[in-house]
């Protein structure tokens, strides 16, 4: 099945995604980037006939010197009447030429030709189209393309049109805040009421939806298609020409180097006020008058940038609570709020949806790329990359065996999607242990006794040998119904003992969210208990290996050597008994210390032999089930 | 009645085709899943410096525009030589500005004429770029595109 691209067609900016493996993903455009401004242009060099077409970022960045013929907002025109009030606004506004053409629409002139807006948007979406395809590795026919929830059948029809002269088989033209209910899953909620406000770069619109039985429908929209994050940047930059004025005694408003420079550094203050409560702006020789140079300097608080454009803000709340009038609904109505655009990433805004609903928005996902998401999401619903029958379970909790010292060794961590399967090594902690017991544990605590016993077992017949020597595999297998099957097999033997857990995640809702809750409390806790059995375990392997050493040298060691090092060793033996991880760790560095003096002096041609052997000796690689 | 038998047969032949088909679309997907997936890798890891080396970069023009109006830069300029060595050992080069220009590597801040002058006019003849602010690009990429004067 081919795939479907989702397409969100914007007024300044536009996106897309795909659905993989029946997950959505934002594409990036050939420039590397996420958003692809909806922008298209001629150059005016090659003359007659019409130059080089841009689209996208090359043609924002040509704009200046060629306004003309650098046509944006197109979005604005089209599928509108020329006589329309709205496009009657808009052509005072915008550099380009309009015209009324044959049918009473808009025609818009670029270069030596006069298009459609229909025409100039298939630009921008075949340039989407071939950045996808060349992303991808293929092609890309079909399409879903989102309009505003207010677009009329002739707009609709006009941005299907487009989708179609760039080569692209529209397969569905779907309302922006239902794409960004999709995005959120909210199709499979029944009966509810979704309140999609949408603060973009150039317009705010606000819908109000209903969920019910697979459909979404559109109770009512609003909004004010010139109100949008660009204004904040502007209520900024003048602000900052005149506390300039005010410091420097120099208007810098009709400079315009000093103004792009101005810009730049109000586009990163906003955005780091969202995430800050005061930054500092630093920008040296901004100008220079007679007297010298001017430099800027400024310390912007979020208090003061919400102050500056709370106007805007009150005024989007205004506007949505008309919304809810006009859709016959109260606040108490509605049962989710969507937050979408990149100004919504502002707390300040945040904060004043959240007081006229009474409930916190969802805002998890990039709200640039949310309308997006959803579009492709209804892509992979229509093309069957989606498939809603096969609904992988993950294991709600980390499944596990105890180890030496009474640690819990994790096998499968939670949140692995099941069927699944992992095998381990481990080995004996005794010299000549003839078995080892399997004691399967559930939970995300440390140490075992915090955690939940599944099962236990032994395996025995274990032949004599020293420790860390013997190989027992432990595989863990958890097939699609969640039963568990752990097995134990000493791999020179061939020996093996295994254990059937079903409804191993037969916990109750409650019992999950405690166990998660405990993990987290204690994780701290955990840490330190871990890490002092560990460094026992540690230190026990280096005396376990240092006093074989010693043995197995004999005579060579001289009788003082040996002492020093035998004073080591009860030394660690002394610190063990320490409840301090660091105590250990010292007592047994410095054992490690001596006892490389030892082995160096002993086998200059050998490695030193007083590295501690770990006693989970080598993890195999985890294998693939079908 | 012995009709049954053999549709259940047929039902189950079916399933069992499906299963198996998606089976192996799901193996397929997930291979080629990870593919991509590594070759994503691959290119995150190429750029994933951008962010730091973009700031790097706003400082560094600083600097530059204070070396550029001071006149006594004694010590500056060593200092300068050590950003872009810095920038050229994790990629990035600085765009060159010359020639026409190309919106490709290049954003129009102003154009003027040679009078100095506001000037947008269609006119024929050669343009001049000044730079504004410098450009780069990472691994042949444009991770910034060098600001110019377009001079008529």
């Amino acid at each position: 099945m081919a795939k479907i691209l989702g397409i969100d067609l914007g007024t300044t900016n536009s996106a897309m995604a795909i659905v993989e493996i029946g997950q959505p993903r934002v594409l990036e455009n050939k420039e590397g980037m996420r958003t692809t401004p909806s922008i298209v242009a001629v150059g005016k060099s090659a003359g007659a006939g019409g130059g080089e077409r841009y689209v996208g970022v090359t043609a924002k960045r040509q704009a200046v010197t060629n306004p003309q013929n650098t046509i944006f907002s197109v979005k604005r025109l089209i599928g509108r009447r020329f006589s329309d009030s709205e496009v009657q606004r808009d052509q005072k506004l915008l550099p380009y030429e309009i015209r009324e053409g044959s049918n009473n629409d808009v025609e818009v002139k670029l270069g030596d030709k006069w298009l459609k807006p229909a025409e100039i948007s298939a630009m921008v979406l075949q340039k989407l189209k071939a950045d996808a395809e060349d992303k991808l590795g293929e092609k890309i026919t079909d399409a879903i393309i989102t309009v505003p929830a207010y677009f009329d059948d002739s707009q609709r029809k006009a941005t299907k049109d487009a989708g179609e002269i760039a080569g692209l088989d529209v397969k569905r033209v779907i309302n922006e805040p239902t794409a960004a209910a999709l995005a959120y899953g909210f199709n499979k909620k029944k009966d509810e009421k979704i309140v999609v406000y949408d603060f973009g770069g150039g317009t705010f619109d606000v819908s109000v939806l209903e969920v019910s039985a697979d459909t979404i429908e559109v109770k009512a929209t609003g909004g004010d298609t010139h109100l949008g994050g660009d204004d904040f940047d502007q209520k900024i930059i003048k602000y900052f020409v005149g506390e300039f004025k005010k410091e420097q005694g120099v208007d810098v408003s009709k400079d315009q180097l000093a103004l792009q420079r101005l810009k730049d550094a109000a586009e990163k203050a906003k955005h780091e006020l969202s995430s800050t409560l005061q930054t500092e702006i630093n920008i040296p020789f901004l100008t220079a008058d007679a007297s010298g140079p001017k430099h800027f300097g400024l310390t912007f608080t979020r208090a003061k940038l919400e102050e500056l454009v709370h106007d805007y803000i009150d005024r989007s709340i205004e506007l949505t609570k008309k919304t809810m009038e006009e859709a016959g609904l109260k606040v108490s109505d509605i049962n989710e709020v969507v937050l979408v655009g990149g100004q919504t990433r502002m707390p300040a805004l945040v904060e004043a949806v959240k007081k006229l609903f009474g409930k916190e928005p969802h805002k998890d996902i990039n709200p640039d790329e949310v309308v997006a998401i959803g579009a492709a999401i209804q892509g992979g619903i229509m093309g069957g990359e989606i498939r809603d029958v096969l609904l992988l379970d993950v294991t709600p909790l980390s499944l596990g065996i105890e180890t030496l010292g009474g640690v819990m060794t994790k096998m499968i961590e939670k949140n692995t999607t099941v069927p699944t399967a992992k095998t381990q090594v481990f080995s004996t902690a005794a010299d000549n242990q003839p078995s080892v017991e399997i004691h399967v544990l559930q939970g995300e605590r440390a140490m075992s006794t915090d955690n939940k016993t599944l099962g236990k077992f032994f395996l025995d017949g274990i032949p004599p040998a020293p420790r860390g020597i013997p190989q027992i595999e432990v595989a863990f297998d958890i097939d699609v119904n969640g039963i568990l099957n752990v097995k134990a097999k000493d791999k020179t033997t061939n020996k093996e003992q295994s254990i059937r857990i079903e409804g191993s995640s037969g916990l109750t809702d409650e019992e999950k969210k405690r166990m998660a809750a405990d993990a987290e409390k204690y994780a701290a806790e955990d840490a330190k208990k871990r890490e002092l059995v560990e460094a026992r375990n540690l230190a026990e392997a280096l005396i376990y290996s240092t006093e074989k050493t010693l043995k197995d040298a004999g005579e060579k060691v001289s009788a003082e050597e040996r002492k020093q090092v035998e004073d080591k060793i009860a030394a660690v033996k002394d610190a063990q008994k320490s409840e301090d991880a660091g105590t250990i760790k010292k007592a047994a560095e410095e054992l490690s210390a001596a006892a490389q003096k030892i082995g160096e002096a002993l086998y200059k041609q050998q490695q030193t032999t007083a590295e501690p052997k770990k006693e989970e000796a080598t993890e195999t690689k985890a294998e693939e089930k079908k | 009645m012995i009709n049954q038998p053999q549709t259940e047969l047929e039902k189950c032949q079916q399933q069992a085709e499906e299963y198996l088909n998606n089976w192996q679309r799901e193996r397929a997907d997930f291979a080629n899943y990870k593919k991509a997936e590594s070759k994503r890798l691959e290119e995150f890891v190429k750029f994933a410096n951008v962010g730091l080396i973009l700031e790097v970069v706003e400082v560094l023009d600083d600097l530059e525009i204070v070396a550029k109006n001071n006149e006594n830069n004694e010590g500056l300029e060593p200092v300068l030589k050590k950003f872009q060595d810095l920038l050229a050992k994790y990629g990035a080069e600085r765009i060159k500005v010359e020639g026409k220009f190309d919106p490709n590597l290049h954003e129009a801040v102003t154009a003027e004429a040679q009078n100095g002058s506001a000037e947008t006019q269609n006119t024929e003849g050669e343009e001049k770029l000044e730079e504004v602010r410098a450009g780069y690009k990472m691994n042949g990429r444009v991770i910034r595109p060098a600001r110019v004067k377009i001079i008529k």
